[in-house]
């Protein structure tokens, strides 16, 4: 995608070589933007959004004036900072600088859609975006899927001790927010002969572990195969990567909650409150779709730490964990570990009947 | 007139017999499961181009090769502080016994690990050599390979670990496959995992659910 046709419009505040281009006010050089009347503007099915990417997907949509008028404002209050930003002979470069990065994150795409050097584009914007608000480098990722791979993750049931150190490792691994101790992995306490009782589990516990007559295990998001929370999603947030991972765009989820109601396993969690980590704890090693910092009024989720597991670490948790009751690898590769786990140890997953496929393994010595 | 009935009907038909078969197989998923998608499409796995090799970093490693299973897993005679431990045990251990001012070596050493039936220091130290270690037969076992030596009595763990059910790997998931190996992770005087306090105590979840 070359610099002349670009999917949504930028605003170029004078430091940037980028130019808005097309004939009409918005930009869109395809005539989307509402005010010239196409006719694919009027066939809109949900699922049909798939095939319009970037700005189409905002604007190229029916819609009522109420709505309408909604997006507008949103807009319009990065559009009036920009400009008013733009005009003002007194601020400097950083902030016209800020105001072109704000511009630009606010009309970007859907990450899932993007070409290869959107994502770079995005990730670009969101690491200045960052140093220029606490003057500190973050690298961020934008690495895709790794061809031949599938991502798999199997849980020894009899050699978890209810530790813990996986969950400080994720939280710390994953900027997660501190004050709402909202935590990827739960670790539940479980009565010895009364099998999976998900009930009478405590996964809060704080005694010396393991306790006597209990068994530990642990669960997180499954990554599953078939996963019912995209399937729900009414922005196609989230979605199942080729390597397996299920991921969320936090930029574009809108916060409505559809896929934490339909995960079967309680994988999700949400930001209630703007998510706070100390600048000293933060890890700047980041990836888009996985541990960079969140907002108010998102989803988020385990990713396997996308972040580590693409660049060809195991995550964090695997590494964290005392006793190896963690196997994570690869599922198309017939020699890896994983593989040797599921083909000769007993393994079962949690709610199989379902058909959600999850690719999270438990199994016993 | 009743042609066209039945160039209808049979359109109708053809229609819904496509339909119910078209309706089975959902475009999405090609697979029945999840285990039928990993035998089909890793089938033509030719490897990836990430490798374990930048993550292990300065650990030393050996390739050991056990049943179908290669593998690399740390070296270890580098890491013992005082190796050789000839260095100062130059007497075997049936001359210092004969000794009437035997000295005390490794004094603070406990054996926690099954019971005094069942072993004592020399069921795995050479006491003739101290360098290395001795198995049941009194065969000579290298410190490099002191799995051997557990895999004597620990047969099950010893089959989970050479296939990967049993154990860590280090630092990644990529081939080549790198392994820990049991003594690092199991002091092998007192192998078993100690009773502790959690890492971690969810304050918010505990003030929510009361």
């Amino acid at each position: 995608m070359g610099d002349s046709i670009k999917k949504w419009f930028s605003l170029n505040l004078g430091n940037s070589n980028t130019k808005p281009s097309g004939s009409c006010g918005c930009g869109n050089p395809s005539g989307g933007c509402g005010s010239h009347n196409s006719e694919n503007t009027d066939e809109n099915a949900i699922g049909e959004e798939r095939h319009k990417d970037g700005f189409e997907q905002v604007f190229d949509v029916k819609m009522d004036r109420r709505s309408a008028f909604k997006k507008l404002t949103a807009s319009l209050m990065v559009g009036a900072g920009a400009i008013t930003t733009s005009c003002s002979v007194i601020v400097g470069d950083e902030t016209k600088e800020k105001a072109q990065i704000d511009w630009e994150e606010q009309f970007k795409g859907n990450y899932k859609l993007m070409s290869d050097e959107e994502k770079k584009g995005t990730v670009d914007r969101l690491v200045r975006s960052y140093q220029l608000r606490t003057g500190k480098t973050i690298s961020m990722s934008s690495k895709n899927a790794e061809e031949d791979v599938l991502f798999g993750y199997a849980f020894n049931i009899s050699k978890c001790q209810g530790y813990m150190d996986c969950v400080t490792a994720c939280v710390e691994e994953n900027n997660q927010d501190r004050s709402s101790q909202m935590e990827y992995i739960r670790i539940h306490e479980m009565e010895d002969g009364k099998g999976f009782n998900f009930n009478e589990a405590d996964d809060n516990y704080y005694h010396e572990v393991p306790a006597e007559g209990h068994f530990y295990m642990g669960t997180q998001c499954f990554h599953c195969d078939n996963p019912p929370c995209v399937e729900v999603c009414p922005v196609q947030a989230t979605w199942r990567e080729d390597d397996g991972l299920v991921v969320v765009d936090y930029d574009w989820c809108v916060g409505c909650r559809y896929c934490m109601a339909a995960c079967p396993y309680d994988g999700r969690r949400f930001n209630w409150s703007t998510p706070e980590v100390p600048e000293e704890e933060v890890n700047k090693n980041q990836h888009y779709l996985g541990n960079r910092m969140r907002k108010k009024g998102v989803v988020e989720k385990c990713t396997f730490c996308v972040q580590r597991s693409r660049a060809g670490k195991n995550p964090a948790c695997v590494e964290a964990c005392p006793t190896g009751a963690r196997i994570f690898g690869n599922l198309l590769d017939p020699d890896s570990t994983i593989r040797w786990v599921l083909e000769n140890k007993k393994v079962f997953r949690l709610k199989e009947d379902l058909g959600t496929e999850p690719k999270f393994w438990y199994f016993m010595d | 007139m009743k042609d066209k009935y039945h160039i209808l009907y049979a359109l109708s038909g053809l229609f819904l017999v496509t339909s119910f078969f078209s309706s089975c197989k959902h475009q999405e998923h090609e697979y029945h499961n999840i285990t039928d998608k990993i035998e089909a499409e890793s089938k033509d796995y030719q490897g990836i181009s990430i490798s374990s090799e930048d993550f292990i970093g300065d650990i030393k490693t050996l390739e050991i090769s056990e049943g179908a299973h290669t593998f690399l897993i740390p070296e270890r005679k580098s890491q013992i502080k005082s190796y050789t431990c000839t260095e100062c045990h130059s007497k075997s251990l049936a001359q210092m016994q004969n000794e009437n001012e035997a000295k005390k070596a490794h004094w603070n050493l406990g054996l926690n690990h099954a019971d005094a039936n069942t072993m004592n220091c020399v069921t795995c130290h050479d006491g003739s050599n101290m360098d290395n270690l001795i198995s049941l037969t009194g065969n000579t076992l290298d410190f490099n390979y002191s799995y051997r030596l557990c895999a004597q009595c620990h047969t099950n763990q010893f089959d989970d670990w050479k296939g990967g059910a049993h154990g860590k790997k280090i630092a990644s998931w990529a081939p080549p496959r790198a392994s820990m190996t049991c003594v690092n992770c199991h002091n092998p005087h007192d192998p078993g995992f100690k009773s502790r306090w959690p890492a971690k105590f969810n304050t918010q979840t505990e003030k929510e659910r009361r």
